[in-house]
């Protein structure tokens, strides 16, 4: 498996059902708690940039290439957004995550690390060393992006 | 707060494509491997000078998941061997969610078994969007403390 040498980190919260249900007053509550974590995470440097995704859109796969619309508006494990943390090791990210305001009503959030290389390449180098020269143009064009 | 920040149908114009199966790359011979890999470079680096790009990564096969309301329950994540698990995003600089989808359906490794998630990306929450209730009301606070401001 890969090493992790980065300190980023990769917050998703999932599950867009788990505001069903609460009285405006905890809604109004969890929403603006929300709001303050996330422009505290980002006034101490932690988060780097976060946004909710729309519950709209659309699942691609398979070899004949089908788009489908993917059922993100009525599931628990569905994406709803994300933050992208610089913290100092896995535990910090996940203390982090433990203030997750959404949490008592079920949200959930799964911590990432953010890797400096991709798994298939450091597999595909495994099993063969020099033959693999476009797996390193491929590190250097992730390097080439910035980080959002 | 202010009432223009509450517009609820605020998109960024960007897109988050969530590569799912990061597994992939099982049985395949090396050749296979390294002409996917090197498709997949081409892909990658076209959409990059072409200025698609906003951001992407990968992300480790390590993961927590936390959940539940004591905070407390903290678990390793299925990563490993799950077609679903997310192995990398990338941020897309798109006109439309067609244009995004139709990125997505170019990626060579779809013929594998991955699959691509396209999502758009807000500037504000969806919880709005459903409970324009919650805008009104903040609306409303924001709209007192403006009155009570002027009245000052």
């Amino acid at each position: 498996m890969s090493t992790i040498t980065q300190s980023d980190y990769l917050l998703l919260f999932r599950g867009n059902v788990w505001d069903r249900g609460l009285s405006p007053a905890q809604l109004q509550k969890v929403v603006s708690d929300w709001m303050a974590w996330f422009e505290r995470l980002k006034a101490e440097g932690k988060c780097i940039g976060g946004h909710p995704l729309e519950e709209v859109g659309k699942v691609v796969s398979g070899k004949q290439r089908t788009v489908a619309d993917g059922p993100f508006a009525e599931s628990k494990e569905a994406i709803g957004g994300y933050f992208y943390l610089t913290a100092v090791d896995e535990n910090e990210a996940i203390e982090i995550a433990k203030q997750c305001p959404g949490l008592e009503f079920g949200s959930v959030v799964e911590v990432r690390p953010v890797a400096d290389v991709c798994s298939v390449k450091q597999r595909a180098e495994e099993y063969s060393e020099p033959e693999l020269g476009g797996a390193r143009a491929s590190e250097r064009a992730y390097e080439t992006v910035s980080q959002h | 707060m202010r009432n223009e920040n509450l517009n609820t149908e605020t998109t960024t114009g960007d897109y988050m494509l969530l590569f799912r199966g990061p597994h992939w790359d099982k049985g395949l011979s090396t050749g296979e491997l390294q002409q996917a890999m090197n498709e997949m470079v081409a892909w990658f680096e076209r959409l990059n000078e072409g200025g698609k790009i906003k951001g992407a990564q990968p992300l480790g096969g390590q993961g927590r998941i936390i959940s539940g309301t004591d905070r407390q329950f903290v678990v390793d994540g299925p990563f490993a061997e799950s077609k679903e698990a997310v192995g990398g995003y990338l941020i897309l600089q798109a006109g439309n969610l067609g244009e995004a989808v139709e990125i997505a359906r170019a990626m060579p490794t779809l013929r594998y078994g991955m699959s691509v998630e396209v999502r758009p990306i807000l500037a504000e929450c969806p919880i709005f969007q459903r409970h324009p209730e919650l805008v009104r009301q903040i609306n409303n606070r924001a709209a007192e403390e403006l009155w009570v401001a002027a009245a000052a």
